[in-house]
C-alpha cells in the first residue's frame, strides 16, 4: 500500500517538535527570541530546501542570525532557495557548513563575497535568476521544506501583517504552506489583532518575536543633489526622444540616477513639452521618492510596488487614489505580481547598467563580482507571450518588422539602456567583451550572466545620443549604432563615421541637436526637487527621509 | 509646505561665479587674476589631475549696495574647494591689498573641504597666511566677512580661517567645523560619530547649530539675496578687533567648555541653552529658528 501521506506526516512531526520551543500559550505559535536556535534546530533537517527570506529590501535578519548559531553537527547541508544573499550571516551559514546548495537571485552588497565563495567552492551554486524564474521555480522543483520569513507583526494565532513591505512572503508562503512545508515568521510584536491579514494564520506555523524589527534597505531613494547636468541632459533625451514618440504610459524604471532625473523633470521639461497626461501615467515601480514632484503634480495615475522605501510610508498612506493600499491605509506591494505586471503590462523598461558590448547585451557583472539579476532581466526582456495591444507597442513592433506578412505582426516591448559613455571612476561602459564571460570561465557558470540580452534591447541613450536598434537592419549597422553613442571609450572611437553619418540621416542614431535639445540648457535648475529637503516639501512633510539622506 | 522659490538663486546650486555675479552690484565686478591669465595649480599635473584655469578661486573687487568691497568665492565644485599654492596665494594676496586699498569690507564666501592632499605643505602655509591677513585687515579697521552655505562647506583649515573673521553668515547647508564627519569616523570610530547619519552632521556642524551656539552670527535662507542682505547688516556691526574682544572670546570658549564639554549630542546642548524643544530645530523654518534664536544669548557672542 502506498503512503501518499508520507511528506505531511513528516511535517507535523517538524511542528510537534517546534512546539516543545514554544511559550506554550494558545496553540503554542509563539516563540521567544531567545529560543530561535531551538527552535530551529527542532524543526530542520540535513538536506532540507530552506528559504531564508531576504530579498534587495527587507530582511528576515533575526531568523538569519538564528540559522548561522545552529549546530552544523545538527544541521548541515541545506540548500537555500531564496531571493537575495544581502546579510553576511546568508554567506556564512555556507562557510560554517549549515547550508551547501544555493540557488538565488539577487545579491548586490555580498557580491565581492559569493564571488570568491564560488571560486572557492564553498558553496555549490546551483543558478542565479531572476526573481520570476526563482519564484515559479518555488513551484515546480525548488519547493521549500521550510520557509522562514519577516513581518511587521502577528497575532498569537499567527495572522500576520507584513505591511508596505509585503515583497516575496505571500510566493514564499504559497509554495511552502501548501506543499507540507513549515513556515517560521519573525516579527516586530505579537498584537493582540493585526491591522490587516496579510498572511492567514492557517499558513503560519511559528511566530518568533524578533529581538529588533527587520531591517530595511532604503535602495531606491536617490539624492537629487548629487544628479549631474549629463543625467539631466540625458533624461531630456529620452523623455523628448522616446517617452514622447513612443507615446509611453505604462512603464518601469531602474534605480539609477538617469531615471530618477526623468522623474524629477517630468513636471518641468515634460510639463513644458505639454506631455502631461499623455506619458508615464500607469507605472509598475517602488515609491520611488523622486517619483513624488510628478505624482503631486497630478502626473501620475497608479503605481503598483514589488516593495516599500524606507520614510514613504506616511506619504503612500495619504495618497491612495495613486498606491496599492490595504483597508489598514498602508501600501501593499507584492513582488511577484509587481515583477509579471511590468513583464507584461508595461510598455517600457529602462535602466542603467554597467558593460554594454558590441551586440548590445549588457551585464552588471565585473570580474570580482556576482551581483545577481534581480528584477532588471524580467523588466528588460521583449515577452513573446504577450497578446494585448497598445499604440506604443505596435509602433515598436512596425519599426522592427520589416518582412513577413503585414498581418501576423506583433509589437515589441520598448527596452531602454540609459548609459553614461563612462561610469564610476572613468571606467568605460562601453566594451568590446562583457567581464561577465571571463567571470563565467573562472567560476566554472554555465550559462553566461548576461542581465538583458542585446535581442531584447530596442534603444540605447548616452550623453552623446539615442541609438535605436529597432531600426538597424543587420549586425554591422547595430555595431555601428551602438558604436555611435559610445563617446570616447575605445568603442565609440572605433566607429566608422561615414557609416554613423548614414545612420544618422536614418534616424537611427540622434544626437541632443536633433531632437531639438541644446545641451547647454540641462541645467539643475530643470529638477522638479534639486535636495531631498525639496521631495519632503513637495510631500508636504508626509515623506520622513532616513537620517542618511537628510541635510538638515 | 510652501516650496522654496524656484526663481532664487540658491546658493548652494550655484557656482562660485554665479555666487558673485548674482551678489554684487549688477556690473561692477572686476577679477583680479582670472581664468584668461592660466594662474593654474604647478603641483597636479605630478598626479595627473586635472586643473582649474582659475585654481578654484575667484577674487576681485566690486560694489555692494554701493560700498566698494574686496570679494573672494571659492569653487566647492573643484576638488572640493581645496587650498592649493595658487588658490591660497590669491586669498591672501586679496586680503594683503586691503592693507592698501581699505575697502568697506573684504568678503570671503567660503566653499572648501580645507587643504588639497596632492600640494598639502604649500596648502597649510596658505592656511597660516590667510588668518595672518585678516588679522592684519581686522587690525587695520577692515572687517572680513565669511559667507557659508555651499556644498563643500566649511572644513579643515577653511574652519580655521572661519573662526579669524570679524562676522560668518550661514545656512542650513553650511557646515563648519575643522574635522570632518569621515574624518571623525575614521580616528575615532563610527559608535563615536557616524558619518553617515547626515541628519547627526548636521546637528553638530549645521548652520543652525553653529548659529545657536553663536559661532556664525546670522542665519539665512539659500538664496543668493538672503546672503547678500545679510552680508550688508554684518559689515556695519563688525566687532572692534582689540585685546577686550579678543579676551573676552578666549572667556566665552572656556566657558562654553564648562557648559557644554559633557553633552553627548547637539540637541542637549540646544536644551541647556533653553531651548524648549530641540528636536523641532533641524526643522524648523527660517522665520521660526529666527524667533528661537532671539531668545538665546549665546547666540549673540563672538566666540566661534
Amino acid at each position: 500500500m502506498v503512503d501518499w501521506r508520507k511528506q505531511r506526516a513528516d511535517r507535523d512531526a517538524r511542528i510537534a517538535a517546534g512546539r516543545a520551543h514554544s511559550d506554550g500559550r494558545s496553540g503554542g505559535k509563539v516563540v521567544a527570541a531567545a529560543s530561535v536556535v531551538d527552535l530551529l534546530e527542532a524543526v530542520l533537517k540535513p538536506g532540507d530546501r530552506v528559504c531564508l527570506e531576504g530579498d534587495n529590501q527587507k530582511q528576515a535578519d533575526c531568523l538569519a542570525r538564528g540559522l548561522s548559531a545552529c549546530d552544523p553537527a545538527k544541521i548541515h547541508d541545506l540548500h537555500m532557495v531564496q531571493s537575495g544573499i544581502v546579510l553576511p550571516e546568508h554567506l556564512d551559514v555556507f562557510e560554517q557548513g549549515i547550508a551547501k546548495r544555493l540557488d538565488y537571485s539577487y545579491s548586490g552588497p555580498q557580491g565581492g563575497r559569493i564571488a570568491k565563495m564560488l571560486y572557492g567552492g564553498q558553496i555549490e551554486l546551483g543558478a542565479v535568476h531572476t526573481y520570476l524564474e526563482l519564484f515559479a521555480r518555488y513551484f515546480v522543483d525548488l519547493t521549500p521544506n521550510v520557509a522562514l520569513i519577516a513581518g511587521v507583526s502577528a497575532d498569537r494565532d499567527g495572522n500576520l501583517y507584513t505591511g508596505p513591505n509585503t515583497e516575496d512572503t505571500p510566493t514564499v508562503v504559497e509554495a511552502t504552506a501548501f506543499k507540507n512545508g513549515v513556515v517560521i515568521a519573525q516579527v516586530n510584536e505579537i498584537v493582540e489583532k493585526v491591522p490587516r491579514v496579510d498572511i492567514p494564520g492557517d499558513r503560519v506555523d511559528f511566530v518568533v518575536e524578533a529581538d529588533r524589527p527587520f531591517y530595511v534597505e532604503p535602495l531606491f531613494t536617490r539624492d537629487p543633489a548629487a544628479m549631474t547636468e549629463t543625467q539631466i541632459l540625458m533624461a531630456m533625451m529620452a523623455i523628448k526622444g522616446i517617452y514622447a514618440e513612443y507615446g509611453i504610459r505604462r512603464l518601469n524604471h531602474g534605480i539609477g540616477f538617469g531615471t530618477a532625473a526623468i522623474e524629477l523633470l517630468l513636471p518641468t521639461y515634460g510639463e513644458r513639452l505639454g506631455l502631461k497626461g499623455k506619458i508615464a501615467t500607469h507605472w509598475a515601480l517602488n515609491p520611488h521618492p523622486t517619483l513624488i514632484p510628478a505624482i503631486e503634480s497630478g502626473w501620475v495615475e497608479q503605481v503598483h510596488c514589488f516593495g516599500s522605501e524606507v520614510g514613504m510610508d506616511r506619504y503612500i498612506r495619504e495618497r491612495p487614489d495613486v498606491f496599492f493600499t490595504g483597508a489598514d491605509g498602508s501600501l501593499r506591494s507584492n513582488r511577484a505580481f509587481c515583477q509579471t505586471a511590468g513583464l507584461y503590462a508595461c510598455d517600457m523598461f529602462i535602466g542603467a547598467t554597467l558593460q554594454i558590448d558590441l551586440m548590445g547585451h549588457s551585464s552588471t557583472i565585473t570580474t570580482n563580482r556576482v551581483a545577481g539579476f534581480g528584477g532588471a532581466p524580467n523588466m528588460g526582456s521583449d515577452p513573446h507571450g504577450r497578446r494585448h495591444p497598445s499604440d506604443t507597442w505596435m509602433k515598436a513592433g512596425r519599426e522592427a518588422q520589416i518582412t513577413g506578412d503585414p498581418a501576423l505582426m506583433r509589437g515589441r516591448k520598448l527596452v531602454v539602456q540609459l548609459v553614461e559613455t563612462f561610469g564610476d571612476k572613468l571606467v568605460p561602459t562601453f566594451v568590446e567583451r562583457l567581464d561577465a564571460l571571463e567571470l563565467a570561465k573562472k567560476i566554472g557558470l554555465e550559462l553566461a550572466p548576461v542581465m538583458i540580452y542585446g535581442d531584447d534591447v530596442t534603444h540605447i541613450v548616452t550623453e552623446e545620443g539615442i541609438a535605436n536598434l529597432l531600426l538597424c537592419r543587420d549586425a554591422d549597422e547595430r555595431e555601428q549604432a551602438i558604436r555611435g553613442v559610445a563617446g570616447y571609450t575605445e568603442v565609440g572611437r572605433g566607429r566608422d563615421k561615414a557609416k554613423v553619418e548614414e545612420l544618422r540621416s536614418r534616424g537611427i542614431v540622434r544626437r541632443p541637436e536633433d531632437l531639438g535639445i541644446e545641451p547647454l540648457d540641462a541645467d539643475r535648475s530643470l529638477l522638479a526637487a534639486r535636495s531631498i529637503k525639496d521631495l519632503a516639501h513637495w510631500s508636504g512633510g508626509l515623506y520622513e527621509p532616513p537620517a542618511r539622506f537628510r541635510n538638515w | 509646505m510652501a516650496l522654496p522659490d524656484p526663481n532664487a538663486v540658491s546658493w548652494y546650486e550655484a557656482t562660485a561665479r554665479q555666487r558673485l555675479s548674482a551678489f554684487l552690484d549688477a556690473g561692477t565686478f572686476v577679477e583680479f587674476l582670472g581664468p584668461a591669465e592660466r594662474r593654474m595649480s604647478p603641483h597636479l599635473p605630478l598626479f595627473d589631475l586635472p586643473r582649474a584655469f582659475d585654481d578654484g578661486i575667484v577674487t576681485g573687487r566690486g560694489t555692494l549696495d554701493g560700498k566698494p568691497v574686496l570679494i573672494a568665492a571659492q569653487e566647492g565644485r573643484f576638488m572640493g574647494g581645496a587650498f592649493g599654492e595658487v588658490h591660497g596665494g590669491k586669498l591672501v594676496g586679496l586680503l594683503r591689498a586691503a592693507l592698501d586699498v581699505k575697502p568697506d569690507a573684504v568678503l570671503i564666501l567660503l566653499d572648501t573641504g580645507g587643504v588639497r592632499l596632492q600640494e598639502a605643505n604649500a596648502g597649510e602655509t596658505a592656511i597660516a597666511e590667510t588668518m595672518r591677513a585678516i588679522v592684519d585687515a581686522r587690525a587695520a579697521g577692515v572687517p572680513v566677512i565669511g559667507l557659508i552655505g555651499g556644498r563643500s562647506g566649511c572644513y579643515g583649515g577653511g574652519g580655521l580661517i572661519a573662526g579669524t573673521c570679524s562676522r560668518l553668515a550661514v545656512s542650513e547647508s553650511g557646515r563648519i567645523s575643522v574635522s570632518g564627519p569621515e574624518v571623525i569616523e575614521t580616528n575615532k570610530g563610527a559608535e563615536e560619530f557616524d558619518s553617515r547619519d547626515r541628519a547627526l552632521v548636521w546637528r553638530t556642524m549645521g548652520g543652525k547649530h553653529r548659529r545657536l551656539i553663536g559661532g556664525a552670527d546670522a542665519y539665512v535662507d539659500d538664496s543668493v539675496s538672503a546672503f547678500r542682505a545679510a552680508a550688508l547688516d554684518l559689515i556695519g556691526h563688525a566687532p572692534a578687533f582689540d585685546l577686550a574682544t579678543l579676551d573676552a572670546e578666549q572667556a566665552r570658549l572656556e566657558s562654553r567648555l564648562v557648559r557644554f564639554g559633557d553633552c553627548r549630542d547637539a540637541t542637549e546642548i540646544w536644551a541647556r541653552l533653553g531651548v524648549n524643544d530641540p528636536d523641532a530645530i533641524p526643522s524648523m523654518t527660517t522665520a521660526a529658528f529666527a524667533e528661537t534664536v532671539a531668545g538665546v544669548t549665546e547666540a549673540s557672542h563672538d566666540a566661534r
